[in-house]
């Protein structure tokens, strides 16, 4: 616990998490966020925002946008996270808007399409990746490969929809892992 | 423009609803809204449903939008799975640009609403959850079901987007560097674009 500044305001909280979607076009959004919410602005020590990336990836939504919450929360509660929300969405998205509406006049023209020929071959090729990321911290554990490998077959060769499959396969991978005596 | 929309009309026997009609717009905020709190592991597990909705049942876009829209949500800076924003725009943009932006908005807004309610709670009583049994058993049950669909979506969107030899041997080559490297997949897409453009991949 090193020396931390005053809680932010609402108007500074939008600005702060602006700044991190400015600092991270091009990517490398978390590092960034530690850099100008631990470093610079010390609104948060460094224990306190590695606890918040835990909550963020443990909660359902995507990580980069819990934090925010996260971080928006911990200093003005529900106006606090509406404020950091704004401000880390407020210019990728209206630059987004702006790609999509290129992309849906544009599209069917024949350089463009070409193009996104090429691109989507890449972007499969990161979306194939993702479970691969996490594959290794399972792999020592049969059960969890065979929850993984039902769920997979669920989806693929069943076609079963995500929210009757965790519905059925949450809450017994719960009781599996429940905690049976152990304290941390 | 039209000709895409006749194709995307054509491969299906659903049909495109008006979102200019403030029910149906309600619809599609509801289905979003009640998607939110099931997106596990950062989102992206959702994109099967994304892409069950957009192009199985409500026939906004056909698979191959659906994978280059993926694409341009993840070169795009800013938090990833803002594909949801390009989706309720496809939704739309056929009635222009004004309700395209709307829908987008709209999307967006009732994806991220509920979890980011549930985020403040969490942030608020962490303390308090963090020794639960509740909280280690939904960490511990719930990461082996994510590992399984984050699977199930990269098979579906490597469907989706190759249909030739050198199109699935870019996207192999492309995994292997994102798990070995700490390359910018911006550079992946480019160097992918360039070869789109000379017609080295096709789909």
């Amino acid at each position: 616990m090193a020396e931390v500044a005053p809680a932010p305001t609402h108007w500074q909280l939008f600005l702060g998490m602006q700044q991190v979607a400015l600092s991270s076009f091009g990517g490398g959004l978390s590092a960034w966020s530690e850099r100008i919410v631990v470093e610079e602005r010390q609104w948060m020590s460094k224990e306190e925002f590695i606890t918040g990336l835990t909550v963020a990836r443990l909660f359902p939504g995507p990580n980069q946008i819990n934090m925010a919450v996260y971080i928006g929360s911990r200093f003005g509660g529900l106006s606090g996270a509406i404020a950091a929300l704004l401000g880390i969405l407020l210019l990728p998205f209206s630059l987004l808007m702006l790609l999509g509406l290129g992309y849906y006049y544009l599209h069917t023209t024949l350089a463009v399409d070409r193009v996104l020929a090429g691109v989507i071959t890449a972007s499969a090729g990161m979306a194939l990746s993702m479970g691969f990321k996490i594959a290794g911290a399972y792999s020592r554990d049969p059960v969890a490969m065979l929850l993984a490998g039902v769920s997979f077959l669920a989806m693929t060769v069943f076609h079963v929809r995500l929210v009757p499959l965790v519905l059925v396969a949450g809450p017994l991978a719960m009781a599996w892992y429940w905690p049976r005596g152990e304290r941390k | 423009m039209s000709a895409s929309l006749a194709a995307s009309a054509g491969s299906a026997a659903c049909q495109a609803l008006q979102l200019s009609d403030w029910r149906q717009l309600l619809a599609v905020i509801w289905d979003f809204l009640s998607l939110s709190l099931f997106s596990l592991g950062g989102g992206n597990t959702l994109l099967n449903e994304y892409h069950h909705m957009a192009v199985d049942q409500y026939c906004w876009l056909t698979s191959r939008q659906f994978a280059e829209i993926y694409a341009i949500a993840e070169a795009a800076p800013g938090p990833s799975s803002m594909i949801v924003g390009l989706l309720g725009m496809g939704a739309a943009v056929r009635e222009g640009p004004f309700w395209g932006v709307i829908s987008g908005v709209a999307a967006e807004i009732a994806i991220l609403l509920p979890s980011t309610l549930l985020m403040v709670v969490a942030a608020l009583s962490w303390n308090r959850l963090r020794h639960s049994p509740w909280r280690v058993a939904f960490e511990r049950g719930l990461g082996p079901i994510t590992l399984g669909i984050l699977f199930a979506v990269g098979l579906k969107i490597l469907r989706i987007s190759d249909h030739d030899t050198p199109a699935y041997a870019v996207s192999l080559v492309v995994c292997v560097l994102m798990l070995r490297t700490k390359i910018s997949p911006l550079w992946f897409m480019t160097v992918a674009g360039v070869m789109g453009a000379l017609g080295l991949v096709n789909r």
